[in-house]
């Protein structure tokens, strides 16, 4: 039975009178935010599912670890330091007594915390503190000040909020630095022509690098999924060159020449690729890709009826398709 | 599992730039549609009792697939597992749209690619790297060649 429904549960949270967009403050002093499964219905708790599933998903996925090892770790109360091991991965830190545990003891989620290395009595201290009314801080020491300090600088970096920062800042100079180099805007316009939707490979439609539109009907977008190995250890852009050639195929017998574009990683010293892939805004797929498929698929059409023209002439007969094309 | 809920709480109570009203519908059988203020804060999608002011649940948006069902609708879905698809009904087109985006867009792996990208790229035509600035160069998550063996092995 999912904890949020119960009637118990709801009589803890506020609730707010009418419409009204302030924030209330809530006395978090009185919850027990300990150990809880996600679900459940602990008296006098507040319960938030959070689809620990997902979680731990993304520590055992593909992509890579951004620091593990071990740590000290401090009971919320209590003296003692425990030993666990540590993986932090974007902007997660998980924790499990050992690598390789598949049971996860945990995982703190680093928004909203700040790092402050400590020195205790010579343990390698730091502090994730969370900001904010009745907020947790956590405790963590270090085997040497090495360890120390490279942790203190992986988690200071490690927030969501931090990077976005970083990746607007660097778009804007990447953007200046094409600029000073004479080069157009990368930056498609709502008026995305019919032109670069048609002229993409086939059913891959890049929105930037690492997000693709994943073909199954066109209509889908993947976040960090697994891309084709050519993307992963190629962090050089692809030159999307548009197609130099019409929409009219000259040659009816191959419906594979299909304009489409050449994909190939540009050398470091040629100037940068005059089209990209970057990122088109307002850019509507269902639309485009019932553009795109009556475009095949008149083609298509065509190719089938001289096929079967040619095949009566031949055989003498009508021949019945072997798929019912509708 | 634990987790630092009242942070996240917390969290999920700061303004936001995506945030509105759906429909919205669990991946399980039997799951109907519900109203909820769904509310997109870094790469977690919050989503309250549209009375409430403390969230429900909280979806990491990492490793998922968002896809167009329908002209007001999309889906996510987690873990490559097809039957955990959570449904969100929207009241336009532009907001089904947007919110595919966003939702996309929100993923710290995503990003880190932009980041990448954009490091590479600024490198490429200035020959200066855009994270000395910051002195973040040297940490491991935003090398250029994230996913190949380190060149040097990984600081204790």
């Amino acid at each position: 039975m999912p904890a949020a429904e119960s009637k118990e549960n709801i009589s803890h949270r506020l609730l707010l009178p009418g419409s009204g967009a302030r924030y209330l403050y809530f006395n978090t002093c009185q919850i027990d935010v300990r150990a809880r499964a996600g679900h459940g219905c602990p008296p006098g708790g507040v319960v938030m599912k959070i689809h620990g599933k997902i979680v731990t998903h993304y520590l055992s996925c593909t992509s890579p670890v951004d620091k593990e090892g071990y740590l000290y770790k401090k009971r919320e109360r209590n003296t003692t330091y425990l030993r666990r091991w540590f993986v932090l991965k974007g902007n997660l830190l998980y924790y499990q007594e050992r690598p390789g545990d598949r049971n996860l003891l945990g995982v703190i989620v680093l928004e909203g915390c700040m790092v402050q290395a400590c020195e205790t009595d010579g343990q390698f201290c730091f502090s994730l503190v969370f900001t904010g009314p009745g907020l947790r801080t956590y405790r963590l020491a270090a085997d040497d000040h090495l360890s120390q300090e490279n942790w203190v600088s992986a988690l200071l970096c490690a927030s969501h909020l931090y990077l976005s920062m970083i990746v607007k800042d660097l778009e804007r100079c990447y953007k200046e630095a094409r600029k000073e180099k004479g080069l157009c805007d990368l930056i498609q316009t709502e008026e995305t022509s019919d032109n670069t939707m048609a002229s993409r490979n086939t059913g891959h439609v890049y929105f930037g690098h690492g997000a693709s539109v994943v073909p199954r009907d066109g209509r889908s977008y993947s976040t960090g999924s697994v891309l084709p190995s050519s993307t992963t250890n190629r962090p050089i852009s692809y030159s999307l060159q548009p197609p130099p050639v019409s929409f009219k195929t000259n040659n009816k017998r191959s419906p594979k020449l299909w304009p489409k574009r050449n994909a190939h990683v540009t050398p470091l010293n040629s100037p940068a690729p005059s089209y990209g892939e970057w990122p088109v805004v307002g850019f509507d797929p269902l639309e485009e890709f019932s553009k795109l498929h009556e475009y095949y698929g008149n083609e298509i059409k065509e190719l089938r009826a001289d096929w079967l023209k040619k095949k009566r002439e031949e055989m003498g007969y009508i021949e019945e398709d072997l798929i019912d094309l509708g | 599992m634990r987790f630092n809920e009242k942070e996240l709480i917390f969290l999920s109570r700061q303004p936001s730039d995506r945030s509105a009203e759906l429909g919205m519908r669990g991946p399980k059988r039997g799951d109907v549609v519900k109203r909820r203020l769904v509310k997109l804060i870094v790469n977690f999608l919050f989503y309250f009792r549209t009375d409430e002011e403390e969230p429900i649940g909280a979806l990491l948006l990492e490793q998922c697939r968002v896809e167009r069902e329908d002209e007001l609708v999309f889906s996510i879905v987690f873990l490559d597992e097809a039957e955990r698809k959570y449904l969100f009904e929207c009241d336009s087109r532009t907001q089904c749209v947007e919110w595919i985006d966003a939702i996309m867009k929100s993923s710290y792996e995503f990003m880190r690619k932009n980041l990448i990208f954009y490091r590479t790229e600024i490198h490429r035509l200035t020959g200066k790297d855009p994270l000395e600035q910051y002195g973040i160069s040297d940490e491991t998550r935003f090398q250029v060649n994230t996913g190949l063996p380190p060149l040097h092995p990984p600081l204790p």
